[in-house]
């Protein structure tokens, strides 16, 4: 509905974009269709198999998967590809119904819905704790992550021109568009400045340099590895739990080890309210430590090293803890919360400095948490590419000798540093957004002085 | 004033002004830590995870230098 709207708003100035929009909007209703019918059909299986009946996927699962690949991605590759629509109004009216979905399957989740699939999975987490549950709301937060990282491209431009600056690929695509002039300014700016290592999706884009297909994935390769980080870990955590045996083998055992240790760090600042939100907490660690982790092998980047993907990140996890926090405490108490909570005759009269200082710092933290992780893993990443300019630059020069082996020291320290950081920063990242869960929640049964206080 | 070399003049500056200040607080946080490590060690989880979260508010400042320099680093010509 916001979209009909805001298409209706758009629609005199940028009849194109306002199509584009819609188009977005109506392959985006079809994909969901698709979606429902096919996690039915999953869910049904699965219920059959563990009740003892056969369980093997019907035809009809497949026949509709097919259908919904070749319809809907393809009518997105096509698209795209032949330039009938502006791409970035088409990706925005593509997630925005995205969006509105997340928020309503969240309250779904944890409200009183019907049963939906975050929910059952919310359950089986809380009675057996263990990781590949975590791994199916990473799946939809990857999702959502990624169409958010398109529509925050979108919604922003001033932020799009600022970070094509630093990653190749958005420069690349709005340069396309033709939108944003000072992107292309910047772009030309930092030609002698900082630049990716090359990954696999540029060097294809060096060989194959006017296919359609290695284009849009050049394009987009914030997307494609964000993805692919986000599958990388659901295979993983399918590996390790198809069978899960009570004396563990060894990936079975790493990752229950990581799931425990994370519960106790995060469940412990929660205390009683631990299990309703460890599912989001640890998909956001696990999603942040695979994207991180990927970075370090050669031939791929961490996605997180672009603005866009942390900032959509971050507002994932700010509209999560507001919207935890209006639903724990009311309309009336978040409003108090919001006002510091005045129980005097000074607490109200310092309400008109008090209330702007409250959303200021409300809205600090999606800021702060996007711009913390991109610039350590950016960071990182621009110290190892600067290291190995050096050895190429060296290598050029034809001095092998003294290039080699001493560079490849430094950028192999390095490379163990950025280990230490995509670790520490994934978790950072995790336990800042349980301390705002935290902050959020009603603090009266913690003020009694309860068996955890926390920390304080 | 030239624009440019105010830029590449104030922009490294500006990093190590902010990491000398997040250097500082986190000298004193690991500090403060260790010191409370050492009297009651069974309290380490909790001091370990109250740490980290210091060192990534004190962190960010810096990290907050840095972003600056990245967004502004084009301009420097």
């Amino acid at each position: 509905m916001i979209a009909a709207v805001l298409t209706a708003l758009i629609l005199p100035k940028h009849p194109y974009a306002a199509l584009a929009l819609a188009a977005g909007q109506l392959l985006s209703a079809l994909n969901f269709f698709f979606l429902e019918k096919l996690v039915k059909l999953f869910t049904h299986a699965t219920v059959t198999r563990r009740e003892g009946g056969s369980g093997s996927l019907p035809g009809r699962f497949f026949a509709f998967a097919g259908l919904k690949v070749t319809l809907v991605y393809g009518a997105v590759a096509a698209l795209t590809l032949t330039r009938w629509v502006e791409p970035l109004p088409f990706l925005g009216g593509f997630s925005l119904p995205l969006l509105a979905l997340f928020l309503k399957s969240l309250m779904l989740a944890f409200g009183s819905g019907p049963n939906s699939l975050v929910r059952r999975a919310t359950k089986t987490a809380a009675t057996s704790g263990n990781v590949a549950k975590p791994a199916a709301l990473l799946l939809i937060l990857a999702l959502f992550v990624v169409h958010g990282a398109a529509l925050a491209s979108d919604a922003v431009p001033p932020s799009g021109t600022a970070a094509a600056t630093g990653t190749h690929g958005a420069t690349e695509a709005h340069g396309a568009a033709g939108t944003a002039q000072p992107a292309e300014h910047a772009a030309a700016k930092s030609e002698g400045g900082a630049q990716h290592l090359p990954n696999w999706v540029i060097l294809l884009n060096d060989y194959f340099p006017h296919n359609p297909v290695v284009h849009w994935l050049h394009e987009n390769e914030v997307l494609v590895f964000a993805w692919l980080s986000g599958l990388v870990f659901l295979l993983i955590a399918w590996i390790a739990m198809r069978r899960p045996k009570p004396v563990p083998g060894q990936l079975q055992n790493a990752l229950e080890w990581i799931v425990e240790s994370l519960d106790d760090v995060c469940g412990g600042l929660l205390g009683s309210h631990k299990e309703r939100y460890i599912i989001f907490i640890s998909a956001l660690f696990f999603y942040i430590l695979t994207i991180n982790l990927l970075g370090i092998i050669p031939g791929f980047m961490s996605a997180t090293s672009s603005l866009d993907l942390t900032l959509a990140l971050a507002l994932i996890t700010f509209a999560y803890v507001q919207f935890w926090g209006i639903r724990n405490l009311g309309i009336l108490g978040y409003l108090d919360h919001l006002a510091g909570s005045p129980r005097d005759p000074i607490g109200f009269a310092m309400l008109p400095v008090m209330v702007p200082v409250h959303i200021l710092g409300e809205l600090a933290k999606p800021v702060s948490l996007s711009c913390r992780l991109f610039g350590n893993i950016f960071g990182e990443d621009t110290l190892i590419v600067v290291f190995v300019g050096a050895t190429a630059l060296l290598l050029k020069a034809s001095l092998a000798a003294l290039a080699v082996p001493p560079m490849l020291g430094i950028s192999a320290l390095f490379m163990m540093l950025q280990t230490l950081t995509a670790i520490v920063q994934a978790l950072i990242f995790s336990l800042l957004a349980t301390v705002y869960l935290y902050m959020m929640l009603p603090h009266e049964e913690h003020a009694h002085g309860e068996t955890e206080p926390a920390h304080s | 004033m030239n624009f440019a070399a105010t830029l590449g003049f104030g922009l490294p500056l500006g990093i190590g002004l902010a990491a000398i200040g997040s250097g500082i607080g986190i000298g004193f946080m690991g500090k403060g830590a260790m010191e409370a490590m050492g009297r009651q060690p069974e309290i380490l989880p909790k001091l370990q995870v109250a740490m980290i979260i210091g060192f990534g508010f004190a962190e960010a400042l810096t990290i907050y230098a840095f972003v600056t320099m990245f967004f502004l680093q084009g301009r420097i010509g």
